[in-house]
């Protein structure tokens, strides 16, 4: 037994990505995919508190009809840095950047990203991009909702003075988000090892290309908008503001023709996520693999043709909106898919109920909700009344939040082992991921009731009547953010004193359970051998290491 | 509340006048139509998320884990099944999709000899015109009960958005351009409208009251509107004033001396009658008063402060004010400014209203 774990020692903590160089230069100029991944996860979730303040700030002030806590400027500017921060710094790259980053060239059996310097280069427009955020709160503020919406944010009487810099940040964290896009594209299509063919790829792999082809696709549309509406401000060139002879709707199919699609660059990769949650933790193969497969990519096609349904209200013509009506419709049948299909994974399986797969779950029972809600939202009549109201406000927040950052939370418990080489303590995984789900829910569940019963959004006052709502709602948030609290103390306990992570502690199938934890340098000291990347039963469970093993009487593929 | 939300869960029925769990009171022609494709979807969404967790939940405890090793089996896929859970939701949203744009068509399609009213919102407030009776309102909309209405809207600065929830109607307001409406009330009442485009500082104050009256009230009630100050001697014009006009500076002007968006009207007269006001040009007012200069009378600084308001920004102000002009009759004007010097007698020391528009106490 000792010399199984000097052995195990050995492995996982001689030379790894974590210790194989040292110093704060070789962490910031690394092209170590894994590190850039690290970093990513470390700002991203520091950028998620920042918003999370903001968000908190929001729910303490609408706890009464007059406003609790701030004067209406500072709401409107308090909103806005909590929709563009977790809009622009988190939700978006979450997913792709932070995870997919650390762990899609080891699923794939790759060394690395096929441009690691353009790796880093993203990394560092992600900081610049946090740094154009925080001057424009600096340099006045912003108070024009995370959209920009025109004429607004062009009228220098009435939006305040950090609105250049805030599309700048925006602008620069676009670039972020092409080049992630692109090089997860060529990874994918140039670097998979002998043996990884398309429909052999783990369905992580699927999500996060669908979700690159939608990156590169969608995000150059953002960025010339947001270039044409700095110009606008900057020297009163006409384009979005009537009184020039602009248009100001004309900004919004800009910004929605980006904008829509980006939702699915939150949630398609949270979706790849989960049907690895799923079937690693149901220890089943996944049910249906082909249609999950190609429902992200038909999500990621879809999605480029709906941008319209934002725009219901705006005055487009009647033709127009039948037409975006019909098209969002067609979105809602690959996610139905996605969701049996994972409910079908489970059927006969082995359910852990861990903390991962208890994310995995949360997000079913939540992306439920959060797509079913949609189909209100997608039909016609129903959405003239239900737009800019509430409803909307709580049927984006079960989807963004609820759903890609839950996927992303679920994912981060899911690879953290693997990322840090430790364990964390399972007990108050599960009570946190229960604590967050029960806050989420009471939260934005009463944000429907009350905006289908007329509460319009972005209000920094409101009606008497909605009161209970509201304080409901803050009770939510304030269990949700406990949650969080703890979780961060956990996670943050467990790099520390957290027991040493085994090799492989779910028993996953895919390639980044091959090699140990954390992962060596550079990955696999020879190239692994792919098969199929949900067939579970070679492995095989190891008592001491606490972890799983290949089974010795099976066959490895290629053998 | 909690009664309320059981009571509408059991019974589906709505429990009083305040409308259902999900909806509020329905007091329009496309209302009925609208809740209906609502209730549709509900119940489609009901059956399907409960199929969703029943599911998950009844395999989590089935299938839960009992040991580490391996030991699942289960179908990979089933084409006849997955093809199944494709093609049914695919025939459900159809029938929501057709249902839905039905009903659009009807609530956007006005039918003939609609009641037309010209709407204009601008920061924070929101103008109502009755060209028939040439009446104005601001922050109160007049219409007939069982009569189509139709808002034909613009905006003066930025985006705007009409929502009245118990009519389920909305439409944005547009700078430069018309944006349309309509609605047929179908009870008499007072109902919410809410401005639903953010518009800056002051959006979640920019709303008025929609009153349904009876049919034969209406007339008589418009025309009276109309020309109401038509008719008042000078001792009657800050009362009405204070109670009609003011309604639309009183978001961005403060009764009670207390700076918003622009300067309070508290103690505004006294300070104008002497020339008192710097403006961000760093002149003074009292420079631009007196006989041979530009303002002979201090009445008429104020009446080119309504008119034209940003050929002088008083300092320590961005000079949002929008443009009365066309909006306010001379009488009207002549209103706003004996209004200003009577401003004493006509609020308390808090800023309260303290005379009815017929010049009597408020309770």
């Amino acid at each position: 037994m000792i010399t199984t774990e000097a052995k195990h020692d050995n492995l996982s903590m001689s030379d790894n990505y974590l210790n194989h160089t040292k110093g704060i230069k070789s962490w910031l100029f690394t092209l170590d995919h894994k590190r850039i991944g690290m970093m990513y996860l470390i700002c991203i979730l520091l950028a998620f508190l920042l918003g999370g303040i903001f968000a908190m700030l929001i729910r303490f002030h609408l706890l009464t009809p007059d406003g609790a806590l701030m004067t209406q400027d500072q709401y409107n500017q308090a909103f806005t840095v909590h929709g563009a921060v977790m809009v622009f710094l988190v939700i978006i790259p979450a997913v792709p950047a932070a995870l997919g980053n650390f762990v899609l060239p080891i699923m794939l059996g790759a060394k690395d990203v096929a441009f690691p310097r353009l790796n880093l280069f993203s990394w560092w427009l992600w900081i610049l991009g946090l740094v154009f955020f925080l001057i424009s709160l600096g340099t006045g503020g912003v108070d024009t909702g995370w959209t920009f919406y025109t004429p607004y944010s062009i009228d220098k009487a009435s939006s305040m003075g950090g609105v250049i810099p805030a599309l700048i940040g925006a602008f620069v964290l676009g670039f972020s988000s092409i080049f992630t896009g692109m090089n997860f594209i060529v990874t994918i299509h140039r670097l998979r090892p002998v043996g990884m063919t398309w429909f052999r790829m783990p369905l992580f792999l699927w999500g996060t290309y669908a979700t690159a082809i939608i990156q590169v696709l969608a995000t150059p549309v953002i960025g010339i908008t947001l270039l044409l509406l700095i110009v606008e401000r900057s020297f009163g060139i006409g384009i979005f503001d009537p009184a020039l002879g602009g248009d100001p709707v004309l900004y919004q199919h800009f910004f929605w023709f980006y904008s829509h699609p980006a939702v699915y660059i939150m949630i398609l990769p949270a979706m790849g996520i989960v049907s690895e949650l799923i079937a690693v933790h149901s220890h089943r193969h996944i049910f249906g693999y082909k249609f999950i497969a190609y429902s992200s990519i038909a999500i990621a096609m879809f999605g480029f043709l709906v941008w319209g349904h934002h725009m219901f209200t705006s005055g487009q013509s009647q033709l127009v909106n039948i037409i975006f009506s019909l098209i969002t419709f067609s979105v809602s049948i690959p996610s139905a898919i996605k969701v049996f299909n994972w409910l079908a994974t489970l059927y006969k399986g082995s359910i852990s109920l861990n903390t991962p797969m208890l994310y995995g779950l949360s997000f079913i029972f939540i992306f439920g909700i959060g797509g079913l809600t949609g189909l209100y939202c997608a039909t016609l009549n129903t959405d003239v009344h239900l737009h800019d109201s509430y409803f909307i406000v709580a049927h984006f927040h079960y989807v963004m939040m609820g759903s890609a950052l839950i996927g992303f939370i679920g994912g981060i418990h899911h690879w953290w082992p693997k990322m840090t080489g430790k364990m964390y303590n399972e007990a108050w995984g599960r009570f946190a991921c229960v604590l967050v789900f029960v806050g989420f829910n009471v939260t934005f569940f009463t944000q429907f009731m009350m905006g289908s019963r007329g509460m319009p959004r972005r209000y920094a006052t409101y009606q008497p009547e909605f009161q209970t709502y509201h304080v409901i709602s803050t009770i939510g948030s304030t269990i949700m953010a406990l949650g969080f609290v703890i979780t961060a103390i956990y996670l943050l306990h467990s790099v520390f004193k957290g027991k040493k992570a085994p090799r492989n502690p779910w028993g996953g199938r895919s390639l980044e359970w091959q090699c140990s934890s954390p992962p060596p340098w550079d990955n696999f000291a020879e190239q692994p051998e792919v098969g199929d990347c949900y067939d579970f039963s070679v492995l095989v469970w190891n008592e001491e290491e606490q972890g799983y093993d290949w089974r010795k009487d099976a066959v490895h593929p290629g053998e | 509340m909690i009664e309320t939300i059981l009571y509408s869960l059991l019974s589906n029925v709505p429990p009083t006048d305040n409308g259902t769990f999900w909806l509020p009171r329905s007091a329009s022609t496309v209302a009925e139509n609208i809740d209906f494709t609502f209730e549709l979807i509900n119940w489609i969404c009901y059956f399907f998320f409960a199929v969703i967790v029943v599911a998950m939940v009844l395999f989590c405890i089935k299938y839960r884990r009992k040991s580490p090793n391996m030991t699942c089996d289960g179908p990979t896929h089933n084409t006849a099944l997955e093809l199944t859970w494709t093609i049914a939701p695919l025939l459900l949203v159809v029938v929501i999709f057709t249902v839905g744009m039905r009903g659009y068509l009807d609530l956007r399609e006005a039918p003939e000899g609609c009641y037309e009213v010209q709407v204009t919102g601008q920061k924070w407030s929101w103008t109502f015109n009755h060209p028939e009776f040439g009446a104005t309102q601001v922050g109160e909309l007049t219409v007939p009960v069982g009569k189509p209405v139709r808002l034909l809207m613009t905006s003066n600065d930025v985006l705007h958005s009409v929502w009245i929830p118990d009519f389920r109607v909305k439409m944005d307001v547009i700078p430069g351009r018309y944006t349309s409406l309509w609605f047929e009330a179908t009870k008499v009442g007072d109902y919410q409208l809410n401005c639903t485009e953010y518009c800056g500082k002051d959006h979640s104050k920019m709303l008025a009251k929609v009153h349904v009256i009876p049919v034969d009230e209406f007339d008589a009630t418009m025309i009276k509107l109309a020309s109401e100050y038509e008719d008042m001697s000078r001792a009657e014009l800050p009362a009405y004033a204070i109670n009609r006009l003011y309604n639309r500076c009183v978001s961005c002007h403060s009764l009670d001396g207390s700076s918003g968006t622009g300067p309070s009207f508290n103690g505004l007269w006294d300070r104008v009658k002497v020339g008192q006001v710097k403006f961000t040009s760093g002149e003074a007012l009292s420079s631009l008063l007196g006989d041979a200069t530009e303002y002979g009378e201090p009445e008429n600084y104020i009446r080119e402060s309504i008119l034209n308001p940003q050929k002088h920004i008083v300092q320590g102000y961005l000079g949002s004010m929008p443009s009365f002009q066309g909006q306010l009759k001379e009488k009207q004007i002549t209103a706003m400014i004996e209004m200003f010097k009577h401003l004493d007698e006509l609020t308390d020391a808090n800023g309260n209203i303290t005379v009815n528009k017929d010049g009597t106490p408020t309770e």
